[in-house]
């Protein structure tokens, strides 16, 4: 209890404060950017942190995952466009109250109910530390295994369109996860001798190159959408009491949203729809629903928040993230050098404190902000993407560049980009690519230490029980949920395209059997089991494209049916957002001829200029402050930039790229 | 201005010492290599040196730890063998991992080690200790030789957990069988749920965790490896003064002393494990009287009163090894005769390993 609010005053430190609020404010920003959430604003921050004292990483860290989920609703309500996952339901009710002129009313609503929600979070969270040494003590290795499994069943089960494609993502991400040197054995796998692959794919490059990239080629490509400013609107008051008469509802659906946030692997997704079905379900008058309700946003909104707290549990108990920020998260715990789990709730207890505290002030923070600056923060939604893209795209290569210092990342970024843009075009999940990606080694080693200690024989202790059929009722409930809707697979365009991707896929499985053959059981037992079990879900999924595709009968059989949902993806804009892609490898090449710093500059000119020939002041402003932030950085990092081949030739000073 | 301020302090501190030394900083900046992650151990012990460094080297250098993680630390320790100039102006942060990788034969490594020049070593020890239902009394192993199962924590054999292998193999504990993938706080974990058997710690950690768990008495002591001083006699850890060291503890078992090519391994694994588990070392080639200026800086540094103050949190309780018998470490540490590296090789193969030292 003394180290509680000994946390807390840590916290009102002005140092632990400024993080905390430099973290808020940028969570705000990547929440409103459509399309960015946690997971890129964490992969932003986490080459910065690990300088920093860990109090202060942590604080900051916590401060851009809490508010992401407050202002994404700016964009939901005012574009119609979820800002991040999480605000997917908010959408169905926030944008038809905008388009009647009641957005002050619905973004009021959903920041407090953000609010409370994200407060109610914070609140299980500390309740649940006090409980957790005894959990932690009762969860052996068998109990740890069949957590991450059921982990990365439920995430693959549920965060794809169809949960096949779902499930075969998360393999294929424990295998990408086994690139490197073997846990058991050392052997190096699949790694060409490289020095570049013994340590595995960098963290930062998966999560950047998956999440940031398909993003910003996204919205690149959805140009055009008409967004709505605040001016004049009124209502913020009449917000605010919809929240309290809805008291109840923001309890339950905060509860629901700590519960499924706290599901191993699951969180994030799927919390907000949940939320909404069950608002759906408890409500006697449903008419107006997706007209314009404004407890369909409150319900959702109170739910996305509440469940960062509730996802923190099984992230800082067990190290197994609740959702993809937390897999960033647990990457920034391993840089500043605190390992979760039973470390958290005894020697690190005050830093878990301060984080627990850090995610309430967030919150307010955040929520405040939203309120007090709604119609400031408005108008980002009204800055042209093509301005913001290619400085998001330099941030990107400068956060990736300040992991290692290495050439190599770049290829690698670009690389999970482009898995990133096919995967999220085609309809295979992102999430459980990263999830499975993250938990790889976990699964690899806990198999391997299962089975010293305790044989089978894990499988009948009592909690082993409870946690397999805590795992099949709840898939089970949340598939029925999920899935209920029907399938058109004739809207769906370019579908050789997509069968050809299969194809494509089942290359990696292929080539790491071919590569790792020959090493020792131990080596390759895992990663070559993984790639049968991959290439048999690919293999299926190829005959249910083919059979789609060819209108075979026996597609009416009714699990063939479930099977078949969502098989094709409907894409739309694909060759554009390639097009897109194609600039960025432009940039990488740049960088190979100039550096980093003057290749970013000469990037964002083209860029913005190939868009908009008048905006020439913008785009020399904007690269000249981004020179500026570069050589601020580079002496106070003492970071010498990527430089190019002209560095040669010219001597230039090391922050411009030189070599000296 | 601030050129101008810089111009003024090189030209005050250049005719301060043209009169004291040879050898002068003044204006130079010294890069200190780390092959390892911002926030590891060896990044904090250089951060930690590097004020006092700054403050007793002649001409007072700025000096910059450039941190090069990756590839097992072979990447930053390859960078520095091709990029260190030997005048004084770089430094290497080496730890165990490093020279472990050097020891046994690592291909990928291209780093000299054994001939680099030394300033300091910072010793650290292992403690070992078991559950008390596991040994009728503290620092007995008759149970546990008993056992047809005793499981401990290995995170990898390409790494000094090997020497764990090594050591139990020796005290012959038959029914002792690794645990692959398991991080000394992993494997304490693992140890306190009962899981395994036998679990060891570092000074540090010995301290903040095991040592509460000793005083409920859950769990013993078993023994520790030992300081061994630099004219070979090995000291009991001040730190659980009443356990024994591993040699006490292999002549208690094994009715001899440790003697022979066990002894010759003992010295090597205890020299890379524990004598220089992080040190600061110079390039290859650099000239001996910038080595003793290193050294000189050193031993001023030891003697600081506020060093004094904050070593023993920082850095823990053993003393740094300053001088030429740090260099005879390093050889040692670095360089494993045959004998040595087959009798790894054996337990390694006993243990159903195929990694194997080269």
């Amino acid at each position: 209890m003394e180290q509680l609010f000994a946390a807390l005053f840590q916290l009102f430190e002005l140092n632990h404060l400024a993080f905390l609020f430099a973290g808020t404010m940028l969570g705000l920003v990547v929440g409103i950017l459509p399309g960015m959430g946690g997971t890129s604003g964490l992969a932003l921050v986490l080459p910065f942190v690990f300088t920093m004292e860990p109090s202060y990483a942590l604080a900051m860290m916590i401060g851009v995952l809490a508010p992401t989920t407050t202002s994404d609703t700016f964009p939901a309500v005012l574009m119609g466009v979820p800002g991040t996952s999480g605000s997917q339901a908010t959408v169905m009710d926030g944008f038809p109250l905008s388009k009647k002129g009641m957005a002050a009313r619905a973004l009021s609503a959903a920041f407090s109910a953000s609010l409370l929600g994200g407060i109610f979070g914070a609140f299980i969270l500390s309740i649940s530390i006090y409980y957790a040494i005894p959990i932690i003590m009762a969860f052996g290795f068998g109990e740890q295994f069949l957590l991450v499994v059921l982990a990365l069943l439920m995430v693959g089960a549920l965060t794809g369109d169809n949960f096949i494609k779902g499930l075969t993502s998360c393999f294929l991400g424990l295998i990408i996860g086994t690139i490197g040197t073997a846990p058991i054995t050392g052997d190096p796998r699949y790694t060409f001798d490289t020095l570049y692959l013994i340590e595995g794919v960098p963290l930062v490059v998966v999560g950047l190159g998956l999440f940031a990239l398909p993003e910003i080629v996204g919205l690149l490509n959805s140009q055009g959408s008409i967004a709505k400013t605040l001016k004049n609107e009124k209502g913020w008051a009449t917000g605010l009491k919809d929240v309290f008469k809805n008291w109840f509802l923001v309890l339950r659906c905060s509860t629901i949203g700590c519960l499924v946030g706290a599901l191993p692997g699951l969180g994030g997704t799927v919390v907000d729809w949940i939320a909404y079905s069950h608002l759906k379900q408890t409500t006697k008058d449903t008419s107006q629903f997706g007209k314009g309700d404004i407890r369909g946003v409150i319900a959702p909104e109170a739910a996305n928040n509440a469940k960062e707290g509730g996802a923190l549990i099984p992230t800082l108990i067990f190290g197994i993230p609740g959702s993809g920020n937390k897999v960033l998260l647990l990457g920034g715990f391993v840089l500043i050098g605190i390992e979760p789990g039973l470390d958290m709730v005894t020697t690190n207890l005050d830093l878990t404190y301060l984080m627990i505290w850090s995610l309430a002030l967030a919150n307010i923070l955040g929520a405040g902000i939203c309120v007090a600056f709604a119609s400031h923060i408005s108008k980002f939604t009204l800055v042209p993407y093509y301005i913001l893209a290619p400085v998001m795209i330099c941030l990107i290569f400068f956060a990736t560049f300040n992991i290692n210092r290495d050439w190599y990342d770049f290829i690698g970024l670009l690389g999970f980009g482009l898995i990133g843009i096919t995967f999220k075009n085609f309809g295979w999940s992102r999430p459980a690519l990263l999830i499975g990606f993250f938990l790889s080694t976990k699964v690899e080693l806990l198999s391997y230490q299962t089975h010293a200690v305790y044989g089978l024989s894990f499988l009948y202790r009592p909690v082993s029980i409870v946690l397999m059929v805590l795992c099949f009722l709840t898939i089970l409930l949340l598939l029925r949920q999920r899935f209920e809707s029907n399938y058109s697979a004739e809207l769906a365009a370019n579908k050789l395209g997509q069968i050809f991707y299969v194809l494509v896929l089942m290359c990696l499985p292929l080539s790491m059997i071919w590569v790792i053959s020959n090493l020792d059981y131990r080596a390759n037992l895992f990663p070559i089991s993984l790639s049968i079990i991959a290439l048999i879900l690919l293999s299926f999924i190829l005959f249910v494209k083919i059979a789609d595709l060819k209108k075979l009968e026996l597609l009416q059989h009714p699990i063939m049916n479930f099977a078949r949902s969502n098989i094709f993806e409907i894409t739309a804009g694909f060759n554009k957002q390639f097009h897109y892609y194609v600039s960025f490898l432009g940039f990488l090449f740049l960088n190979f001829i100039f550096g980093f710093p003057i290749a970013s500059a000469l990037f964002i000119n083209l860029f913005i200029l190939f868009h908009d020939r008048k905006a020439y002041r913008v785009s020399l402003s904007i690269s000249a402050i981004l020179l500026i932030i570069l050589w601020m950085l580079s002496s106070l990092l003492t970071l010498q930039f990527p430089n190019g081949a002209i560095g040669f030739l010219i001597e230039l000073p090391w922050w411009l790229g030189g070599l000296y | 201005m601030r050129k101008f301020l810089i111009l003024l302090l090189v030209s005050f501190f250049s005719l301060t010492s043209i009169v004291s030394a040879e050898v002068d900083f003044s204006g130079k900046t010294v890069t200190w290599v780390v092959p390892f992650k911002e926030g590891g151990g060896t990044s904090r012990f250089a951060r930690f040196i590097q004020p006092f460094l700054t403050k007793y080297l002649p001409g007072n250098p700025d000096i910059q730890v450039m941190h090069i993680p990756g590839g097992g630390a072979i990447k930053g320790s390859n960078y520095f063998q091709e990029n260190a100039k030997a005048d004084g102006t770089f430094l290497f942060g080496c730890s165990t991992s490093v020279i472990v990788n050097v020891a046994t034969g690592n291909p990928l490594v291209k780093y000299n080690l054994s001939e680099y020049r030394p300033v300091l070593l910072l010793p650290q020890n292992t403690h070992w200790f078991t559950r008390s239902d596991l040994a009728t009394e503290p620092h007995d192993m008759s149970k546990l030789i008993e056992r047809d199962l005793v499981l401990y924590a290995l995170k990898t054999p390409a790494s000094a957990d090997l020497f764990h292998i090594w050591v139990f193999d020796k005290l012959g504990l038959k029914g002792a069988k690794p645990i692959p993938g398991l991080s000394s706080s992993g494997g304490y974990q693992a140890f306190l749920r009962g899981e395994i058997h036998i679990s060891s710690h570092g000074a540090a950690n010995y301290v903040k965790k095991v040592k509460p768990e000793i005083e409920q008495g859950k769990v013993v002591d078993l023994m520790t490896l030992g300081i061994i001083g630099t004219d070979g006699s090995v000291s009991r850890n001040p730190l659980a003064p009443d356990a024994p060291t591993f040699p006490e503890m292999y002549e208690k078992i094994n009715g001899k002393k440790l003697e022979g090519d066990d002894l010759e391994a003992f010295y090597s694994i205890g020299a890379a494990w524990s004598q220089a588990s992080k040190s600061m070392l110079l390039p290859e080639n650099t000239p001996d009287e910038i080595v003793e200026v290193f050294r000189d800086a050193a031993r001023k540094m030891v003697n600081d009163p506020e060093f004094k103050e904050k070593a023993l949190k920082a850095l823990g309780p053993f003393p740094l090894i300053i001088g030429e018998e740090a260099g005879e470490i390093v050889k040692k540490a670095a360089i494993f005769s045959d004998t040595t590296k087959d009798q790894l090789n054996a337990v390694l193969k006993k243990n159903r390993f195929t990694y194997r030292v080269k």
